[in-house]
């Protein structure tokens, strides 16, 4: 007799790992409710909510106008009032609009109240460019990353926004989820082992010595496609994917860094009050006489003119070239 | 003459799809305008008809299985007796037209 347990992957698209995520975790918790723009019999603006209408009826997925002061604000009345709340935003240059009830409701409700309010609330967003323009583009992941109380999550493929989810919906307090327009063509391995995961853990997603790379979402997968470019010139990258903003997981970053003694961080968001401004000033917090760049967005809006788009971006080419920068091997 | 069904490229902002079901079985003949299989991508369902008529003979990626744009699902032939090559990465692609809903 084995006791021994195989695990079975399967292969599934990102916007699945959403779905399959949110439909296990109202199955296991029925005051849970999914609420937001074409989240219902529609199935959600990127199929990442196809099923759960079917499956969980308009009392539990409802549609909403387009109102987003007025989703997360109920949202966050849900959570308080002992339901949990997950409030889809289809764009995260929207969520503007939903930033009083996210941050000065649900993200202080438990320090206002001594703990007897809690905000069970999950606001899912998607970030970045693909070709939809200034307001339709923005990264602005750093901004809600300076509020007290509010968990910032961004998985970088299916297995960590399967994961990362479920965490999001089992904590007690905010958490802001946030996916990347260019994530949802991409398939991945699920495991039937697969769980929720920790939020607050940082993964390496590949291991080197010359340099630290860290990033997030879609720019994980630029940091990847940069560090196999440098391999072939002689240079070995560690990538971190940070999966949690807030809390960062500046433990691993450093123990990295320590190791290499050069970082270079990435995002796709403006670099000044960036999320490498603050993992660089961190880092050297810790470690003297580290060799540190930040790669970013150029200081302008996102055009919808492709061109303009992706000079405005950064890509794998601008990362290596800062790479070697830091390296002095240019 | 032996053929490949490709998953076409130019389905716009895909790189991996899902077989969903085959219209076709081995051995079956078809012709032109013939719906072979559909396809799902991240967003949408791809139908794939054949441009041409052949024999399907051998399926490389069957329903719930995967596949990158460019590469083969499908050895196809003109007629039933050509004995097949071991691998499909070589062999002309069979014309077909495919819709996105």
């Amino acid at each position: 007799m084995s006791f021994e347990t195989k695990s079975k992957a399967e292969r599934i698209f990102f916007r699945e790992a959403i779905a399959r995520a949110v439909s296990e975790e109202m199955i296991r918790d029925d005051r849970l409710v999914l609420i937001g723009q074409d989240v219902g019999a529609f199935g959600g603006s990127y199929k990442e909510f196809v099923g759960l209408f079917d499956r969980f009826g308009p009392s539990r997925v409802r549609d909403t106008p387009v109102a987003e002061a007025s989703m997360v604000g109920l949202g966050v009345g849900l959570a308080a009032a002992g339901m949990r709340a997950i409030v889809s935003v289809t764009y995260m240059d929207f969520l503007m609009l939903g930033l009083d009830p996210l941050v000065n409701y649900a993200a202080k409700a438990r320090f206002k109240t001594a703990g007897q309010i809690t905000a069970p609330l999950v606001v899912k967003t998607t970030s970045g460019a693909r070709g939809q323009g200034v307001a339709h583009s923005q990264c602005i992941e750093a901004w809600l990353m300076a509020v007290p109380g509010l968990r910032v999550v961004s998985p970088s493929n299916p297995a960590d926004a399967y994961g990362l989810m479920k965490s999001a919906i089992r904590s007690d307090g905010p958490v802001l989820y946030i996916d990347h327009k260019r994530l949802f063509p991409i398939a991945g391995e699920l495991s039937d082992q697969s769980d929720a995961v920790p939020i607050g853990v940082a993964k390496t997603s590949r291991h080197g010595q010359h340099v630290t790379i860290t990033a997030h979402s879609y720019m994980v997968r630029v940091a990847l496609e940069a560090a196999e470019r440098l391999a072939a010139t002689g240079i070995s990258s560690e990538v971190i994917d940070l999966r949690s903003l807030s809390p960062l997981d500046i433990d691993a970053i450093v123990k990295s860094v320590a190791r290499t003694g050069a970082l270079v961080t990435l995002e796709e968001g403006q670099l000044t009050c960036g999320i490498g401004a603050e993992i660089a000033y961190q880092v050297r917090e810790r470690i003297d006489g580290v060799r540190i760049a930040r790669v970013g967005a150029k200081a302008a809006p996102v055009s919808s003119n492709p061109i303009l788009e992706s000079a405005c971006l950064p890509d794998a080419v601008r990362l290596l070239e800062s790479v070697k920068d830091v390296l002095n091997t240019r | 003459m032996i053929y490949a069904l490709t998953v076409p490229t130019g389905i716009e902002d895909v790189e991996d799809v899902r077989v969903l079901e085959w219209a076709k079985q081995i051995g079956d003949e078809f012709g032109k305008g013939d719906l072979l299989v559909e396809l799902e991508t991240h967003k949408a369902l791809v139908e794939i008809r054949a441009g041409r008529p052949a024999v399907l003979r051998k399926i490389l990626c069957g329903a719930g299985s995967w596949q990158a744009v460019g590469k083969p699902l499908a050895i196809l032939s003109d007629d039933t007796t050509e004995s097949l090559p071991d691998s499909a990465f070589d062999l002309p692609g069979l014309a077909v037209d495919f819709e996105v809903s």
